[in-house]
């Protein structure tokens, strides 16, 4: 069994906050707006504690900035710029996770510390850390303080439309931590993935590929 | 009630019989201006009519004294003496205000007097004469918009002032004032409020009577814009960060909820939307004009819903300019005039947020769209409820959104089906891999090193 270490601490203490934190802030955002329907506690405290962890995830996303900008890990996040390449690499990650895994077949894809995301993986998480978080962070920050923010509040069209972006980009994270611990399980052992996160080591049956040199010869972080 | 006179056409028929009458009047003027420094000092130990009023009271002082009038109606002549001279206008005298009167042609032999209301509006020019400020501030008042408007019952000087026996500060006593004349339902909620129940506890009390929010001349329609807030923020200063120690957006509940909504808890409370124009101005009727706010009033109607509000402002911004456009702005307000009034002590206001921030909360269940009439008053028409809560509602409604209280159904839905997405990819899924285990379809990968599968319950992924 080989390890390879690619879940660097500060990558670690990001992604865990940010679970903990996501579960918060969809408990207390479920809370906020069904109340009647969820009465776990008041609106004015989910409220306040919605708040606070926003904040708190906002300082962590520029911890993940920080981290990633000033290391050349970042590569894990580039685009593959050649889409017939991306297209194939995901294909072949779709029709893994639908039948492959269903047949023992093995993983088309084995991470390297710089490419530590297959296809799929890569494509959702820049969608999310790079669109969808920005995104809801603002919007959040925007109904944080609405008259504050008046100004830009109404160049977007309303509270109303702030609020319709944050629930569209709340209801796609429900969905997506819904199937990101799903398929957290489907390490070589259910708990691998999960291990992996704690203690920043991917166990692999085989021998890692070589590693690919950083394009300007930067360390490693 | 007679035809309506405007103060024009009374100016134009006052100025002519002034003129032709200005040798008796002079005489009489004269007379009168003498009387303050001969005849002050004795008035003011123990009033009494002017010598030149005597004649005018002999008759005028007589109770029940009448002229039947051209309509049918009857004008009061009679002057009640003692209330004149104790009155703030005792230091005048009759021909002071009556200057078309002749005394040698008095009574005239015609009556050209078409009604007691037409008579009372031409001598608004006289009141007008002294109390110019005054006058200039009822001018702009909805009071005055409704009598250039024909309406029969708007109030003009006389109707709160009875000019023979006009009392000082009158208007700020509970039993004189003349607001609960007309608005006796208002007034009567009023005098169940904090406000009242403090005037009547104590005499030095600074709580609030009509005009001490609504102003006394220049009375605006509490309805548009954005009411009479700035009345109350007036004396509660500082109010806002009182609230802000435990509402959250505070700023953003004082901008769209009205202080009743809250302050009058036993009161029904309902959403008002107001279109307004891309300059800031609440839209007239005549702006919009259209048979679909009428049919909106009929009987069998729900009111406007949320697709036909959605046209209607997607017509009414269909030429207009980017950032100058036609929208709804909405505030959660009180449904009725008189609970309006009610306003209870802050201990019993609302401040559970669970009021207004559910689902089926009363206070969206009730909304109206609203234009401001020709006199200057808000009309507003019924509407479905929702327009509140109906995903057209980002577009016509985007300034005005309660969390929980006015969300849009369609995003439950979403929601509800992203949670049954996610939960059946991973039942779907570990069944799936169940279904290909027990018929013989997992053949584990071995990598050529002929392994055994992986120990672990998951599927091996190399």
């Amino acid at each position: 069994m080989h390890r390879l270490y690619i879940h660097p601490l500060p990558v670690r203490i990001w992604h865990w906050t940010n679970a903990v934190g996501f579960v918060l802030m969809i408990l207390t955002g479920m809370q906020i707006r069904y109340v009647g329907l969820i009465d776990l506690v008041s609106f004015r405290t989910a409220v306040t504690v919605h708040n606070y962890v926003g904040f708190v995830l906002i300082a962590n996303f520029l911890l993940w900035l920080v981290f990633y900008l000033t290391s050349d890990r970042i590569r894990a996040y580039h685009s593959e710029l050649n889409p017939r390449k991306h297209f194939i690499g995901s294909l072949r990650q779709v029709y893994y996770y639908g039948f492959g895994i269903f047949r023992g077949e093995p993983n088309p894809f084995q991470p390297t510390i710089y490419r530590k995301f297959n296809p799929l993986q890569s494509m959702i998480y820049q969608i999310i850390v790079m669109l969808l978080l920005p995104v809801q962070i603002y919007t959040g920050i925007l109904m944080w303080d609405v008259k504050r923010f008046s100004a830009q509040v109404d160049f977007f069209g309303g509270v109303r439309v702030i609020d319709t972006v944050h629930v569209l980009i709340f209801i796609t994270f429900v969905f997506y931590v819904m199937v990101h611990v799903y398929l957290g399980t489907l390490g070589h052992t259910r708990l691998a993935h999960f291990k992996s996160m704690m203690t920043g080591y991917e166990e692999m049956d085989e021998e890692p590929a070589v590693e690919p040199a950083p394009p300007d010869g930067s360390r490693r972080a | 009630m007679g035809p309506k006179m405007d103060s024009d056409s009374a100016l134009r028929k006052i100025l002519p019989r002034f003129l032709t009458n200005s040798f008796a009047i002079a005489a009489v003027a004269a007379l009168f201006t003498l009387l303050p420094t001969t005849a002050s000092p004795a008035l003011a130990a123990d009033p009494a009519p002017a010598a030149a009023d005597q004649q005018c009271l002999g008759c005028h002082g007589a109770a029940g004294m009448e002229k039947k009038l051209a309509d049918g109606g009857t004008l009061q002549l009679h002057v009640p003496a003692d209330a004149f001279v104790k009155s703030v206008h005792g230091p005048n005298t009759c021909a002071s205000c009556h200057t078309d009167v002749d005394p040698t042609k008095h009574p005239p032999e015609k009556n050209d007097i078409a009604s007691a209301r037409s008579f009372a509006v031409s001598m608004t020019q006289v009141c007008r004469g002294c109390h110019t400020d005054k006058f200039e501030q009822w001018e702009s008042s909805v009071h005055a918009a409704l009598v250039r408007n024909g309406n029969p019952a708007a109030p003009i000087c006389t109707d709160c002032h009875n000019p023979h026996a006009v009392i000082k500060d009158a208007a700020t006593k509970l039993d004189q004032v003349p607001c609960k004349n007309c608005h006796t339902e208002i007034f009567t909620a009023y005098l169940g409020s904090m406000h009242a129940k403090s005037r009547i506890g104590s005499k030095d009390s600074y709580a609030p009577i009509c005009s001490g929010c609504h102003t006394a001349h220049a009375v605006q329609p509490t309805s548009l814009g954005q009411g009479p807030e700035a009345a109350c923020f007036g004396c509660h200063a500082g109010v806002l960060d009182a609230h802000q120690k435990w509402l959250p957006n505070a700023a953003l509940h004082f901008e769209v909820v009205t202080c009743a909504a809250c302050h009058s808890p036993d009161a029904q409370r309902k959403v008002d939307l107001m279109l307004i124009d891309g300059k800031g101005k609440a839209m007239g009727t005549e702006q919009i004009g259209i048979p679909l706010f009428d049919a909106s009033t009929r009987s069998d109607s729900k009111g406007i819903d949320a697709l036909t509000l959605w046209n209607l402002l997607q017509n009414l911004n269909r030429n207009g300019v980017v950032g100058n456009k036609t929208v709804l702005r909405g505030r959660l307000t009180v449904r009725t005039g008189p609970q309006a009034h009610q306003l209870a002590d802050k201990s019993k206001a609302l401040s559970d947020c669970r009021t207004c921030h559910r689902e089926g909360s009363q206070a969206f269940q009730s909304v109206t769209i609203s234009l401001v009439g020709p006199d200057g008053r808000r009309i507003g028409y019924g509407a479905n409820a929702d327009v509140l809560n109906s995903a057209f509602s980002v577009d016509s409604v985007s300034g005005f959104y309660a969390i929980g209280g006015t969300r849009i159904m369609l995003l439950d839905i979403l929601l509800i089906l992203a949670i049954l997405g996610g939960g059946g990819i991973a039942v779907g899924h570990v069944t799936l891999g169940w279904l290909f285990k027990r018929y013989g379809f997992y053949h584990p990968y071995t990598g050529g090193h002929d392994k055994p599968p992986a120990s672990g319950d998951g599927p091996k992924a190399a």
